[in-house]
């Protein structure tokens, strides 16, 4: 059954009817088997490369490591892309530009949070201008710790975004528990995608501000109650 | 007329009188002169290329009566400092005897500081900076605004009173 | 009858800013930052192009309003900030040893510099020399990273002209497989591909392994035998000239204003180079031959950079054989808080980076008791990559759009440290 990426079944007049049918399943299940490899062996990716990562991710597309012999190669487009891959620093200033750029991918899309930057903020988590982590405002799918990771370790987690593509899209995927915040590891007071205990406005006031962005914009918090 | 002179800060002494206390920081400048030495150093000492324009800020401090034992006379009162900002400039004379020149001034919060842009373009962009980060005010800069922060951004960030994690809603 | 060329005449200089610059390069009057549009009378409407913080050509994250008259730019607005992770505000809160993975982060590309910058800067405040066998070792890394960096130049920059999938993307392949091998030997050094945290207060942190001078040796013979296939690929290769000659010409009176020096000032006529002008760690051992040309234009800087890179396996070389025995590191126990804490006072280094003039100046504060502090009471950064940047509004209007994406390629500007 197609599924998008957050595993929800996609519902259609003539795939239901074709379900229906007898001898359909086996049939459907060898088709759907088919396109996941067409997909997952096909990954575009979008690098939304900032900072240092982004260099590491050039040499993993060059001649030593090379992406596209697992099929992806580097789209500067959002519109032709499945993946995105955030390589470096977010600060506060590009945070909207990089949840716009999410936003017009079209699905099915997948992240890949490279480098501890994107994973949490890296040491300057605490900065006034630095985004503690994208997941803050977007969902990822597949975490590459390194301060850069090695490209090996880049291809290994576009490996894994194949493992997990195929999973989700077989319906045996198991969300895996995020680890418990162990001594010392200070969560995002902003609070993560998906946290119980996150302010439920916050996203509506990330979006916001996305929206607010406009041709000359600058803005980079949601306009107030006031304003 | 340029002159490759070989003690620049003697040619300051000698020319407007001011004298240097530390080398690396150079003479200190009224605010009113800033622009005439600027211009002397670019036209007759050949000081054509700019290395920074820093601002450090120093909080306010109360004054400080230093501590001294009974019957010793008591030693001078350290005065009350306001809250003020160091900026220091740097240029060089480039070439095979390339050296730098540096000169600064102390300006307290609230005045503004003239601003060196007519003298050398490339302090444009530093005097932003300071701007956006500190938050010296450059007096005569033709477009004084943010540079690194956005536009809409409260404080100014490298300001000792300023907290480093400041939240900032809805990103951070 | 034979008849004996005449010798071609050197181009007439004037003497600006300590330096002899070719006249033909001073301009009267630049591009103008401020250019007020209701006053320019255009053919048609000014359009406002943004060249989003996004884009694919890989200088990181700028964003450049440009005005557009056409095909045509008559202002360009350069936006910052986009990287901008407060390294200066946090340096503040580290003692002086931790500074260096942090620095290390600006200029991503050459890391090695920024920690070297910052590191002598530091000693300047503690009053101490590192030992002879450090200062080779940091020269002979310093040039390795300068090899490492001007090839990514080359190939990020035929990305720029050629395009990601077009013939843009060989060069860019050739010249990452050699950054490959200069890679590995940091990694052999240091353990690292990439910010290594290398250099400290006083010295180094990792010494020589056996057999590192073979490798060394090894893969600058490689890597300069490459060189003249990246010469075969461009140098003669009349779609790369056309794109080349004559187009983003620098005046180097406007470059020394601004503050820009490094291959944009020397590609200029500007013959100034730290290395040989003012020489820091064990540069005073080697004769830096400095390449200048005059002509100002892309393909100036493109030649220069390529001369640059063989400069530098040749300074490798001089220098690989004959590194002193004996410690490499001044200071013991640094990395114990609060051991490294200057007296207050203030000091600024520059040594010459892949870019121009990187310097650090740093403020130690009087901490407590007024005998110097551990952490640093204010870090400014001195980027070449920033003052490169300045130079666009003046340069950029005149220029057409596909001129202003190689223009801005040929600068080599990098976020991260423009930003910090």
């Amino acid at each position: 059954m197609a599924v998008d990426e957050s595993g929800r079944n996609y519902t259609h007049p003539v795939y239901g009817y074709a379900e229906s049918l007898p001898g359909a399943d086996l049939f459907l299940t060898k088709a759907d088997e088919f396109l996941t490899w067409g997909l997952k062996n096909a990954l575009w990716v979008f690098p939304m490369a900032t900072s240092c990562c982004g260099i590491e991710f050039m040499a993993a597309a060059c001649s030593r490591f090379d992406m596209d012999r697992i099929g992806s190669i580097a789209r500067g487009t959002p519109r032709q892309c499945d993946v995105m891959i955030i390589a470096g620093t977010i600060t506060v200033k590009m945070a909207p530009r990089v949840k716009k750029l999410w936003d017009q991918m079209p699905e099915p899309k997948w992240a890949i949070a490279m480098g501890s930057c994107a994973i949490s903020g890296d040491f300057y988590r605490d900065i006034y201008s630095v985004v503690p982590g994208v997941d803050t405002f977007m969902p990822v799918d597949v975490y590459v710790p390194g301060c850069p990771p090695n490209p090996d370790d880049l291809l290994m987690g576009m490996r894994r975004l194949q493992e997990k593509i195929t999973q989700v899209r077989a319906g045996t995927w198991v969300e895996p528990e995020l680890a418990p915040d162990t001594a010392g590891f200070k969560r995002p007071e902003i609070g993560r995608l998906g946290d119980p205990d996150r302010d439920p406005r916050t996203s509506q006031d990330q979006l916001d501000s996305v929206l607010n962005l406009g041709i000359h914009g600058e803005a980079t918090r949601a306009p107030q109650a006031d304003e | 007329m340029i002159v490759d002179h070989p003690d620049t800060a003697a040619w300051v002494a000698e020319r407007f009188g001011w004298q240097t206390a530390d080398p690396e920081l150079g003479p200190q400048v009224p605010a009113d002169q800033l622009v005439a030495l600027a211009t002397a150093l670019r036209d007759e000492l050949d000081f054509a290329y700019v290395v920074y324009c820093v601002a450090v800020h120093y909080p306010a401090e109360d004054e400080i009566q230093p501590k001294f034992k009974e019957g010793e006379e008591p030693p001078p009162v350290i005065p009350a400092k306001p809250d003020r900002c160091l900026v220091t400039y740097r240029v060089r004379r480039l070439g095979p005897g390339t050296t730098t020149f540096g000169f600064h001034l102390w300006v307290p919060t609230g005045e503004t500081c003239p601003s060196l842009v007519d003298v050398w373009a490339g302090m444009d962009w530093q005097e932003r900076e300071q701007y956006d980060l500190v938050g010296v005010v450059f007096d005569g800069h033709p477009d004084l605004r943010r540079i690194m922060m956005s536009e809409d951004w409260p404080g100014h960030p490298l300001r000792r009173d300023y907290a480093i994690d400041t939240r900032h809603h809805p990103w951070r | 009858m034979a008849v004996t060329p005449s010798p071609t005449p050197e181009p007439a200089t004037q003497r600006v800013g300590g330096l002899e610059l070719p006249v033909e390069l001073l301009r009267p009057a630049w591009g103008d930052p401020y250019l007020d549009l209701d006053d320019y009378d255009a053919e048609s409407d000014v359009m406002a192009l943004n060249l989003g913080p996004q884009h694919p050509s890989t200088h990181g994250v700028l964003r450049v309003k440009l005005f557009m008259d056409g095909e045509v730019c008559v202002r360009a607005v350069p936006y910052l900030g986009y990287l901008h992770r407060g390294v200066e505000k946090l340096c503040e809160k580290l003692s002086y040893a931790n500074v260096t993975p942090i620095v290390d982060k600006n200029d991503y590309v050459s890391p090695m510099m920024n920690e070297l910058a910052i590191n002598m800067t530091f000693e300047k405040l503690m009053g101490c020399e590192p030992p002879p066998r450090a200062q080779v070792i940091r020269t002979i890394v310093a040039e390795l990273q300068r090899v490492a960096s001007h090839l990514l130049w080359v190939g990020t920059f035929c990305l720029d002209i050629g395009g990601a999938i077009g013939g843009g993307a060989s060069a860019f392949m050739h010249t990452f497989r050699e950054r490959e091998l200069i890679l590995e030997i940091f990694e052999e050094l240091t353990g690292c591909r990439f910010h290594y945290n290398h250099h400290t207060v006083g010295g180094q942190r990792h010494d020589i392994p056996a057999g590192w001078d073979t490798l060394v040796k090894q893969t600058l013979d490689h890597i300069e035998r490459r060189t003249f296939e990246y010469e075969d690929m461009l140098t003669e290769n009349p779609v790369f000239k056309a794109r080349t000659i004559g187009v983003g010409v620098v005046d180097p009176k406007l470059a020394m204003a601004c503050g820009v020096s490094g291959p944009v000032l020397r590609a200029s006529g500007g013959d100034h180079d730290l290395r040989r002008d003012a020489p820091y760690a064990a540069y005073d051992r080697v004769d830096v031959d400095v390449q200048v040309r005059t002509e100002g234009d892309i393909y100036a800087r493109y030649l220069l950079r390529l001369a640059e890179l063989r400069e530098s396996i040749r300074i490798v070389r001089c220098l690989i054989d004959d590194i002193p025995e004996g410690p490499i590191c001044a200071l013991k126990a640094v990395k114990l808080p609060g051991a490294v804490k200057p007296k207050p006072g203030f000091a600024y280094t520059a040594i010459e980076s892949p870019r121009g003039e990187l310097g650090t100046f740093v403020v130690a504060g009087p901490g407590k008791r007024g005998k110097g502090g551990p952490n640093p009471y204010r870090c400014k950064i001195r980027p070449p990559s920033y003052h490169v940047l300045s130079l666009l509004p003046y340069i950029a209007p005149g220029e057409n759009l596909s001129d202003i994406i190689a223009i801005l390629g040929s600068l080599d500007p990098i976020m991260g440290e423009a930003d910090r």
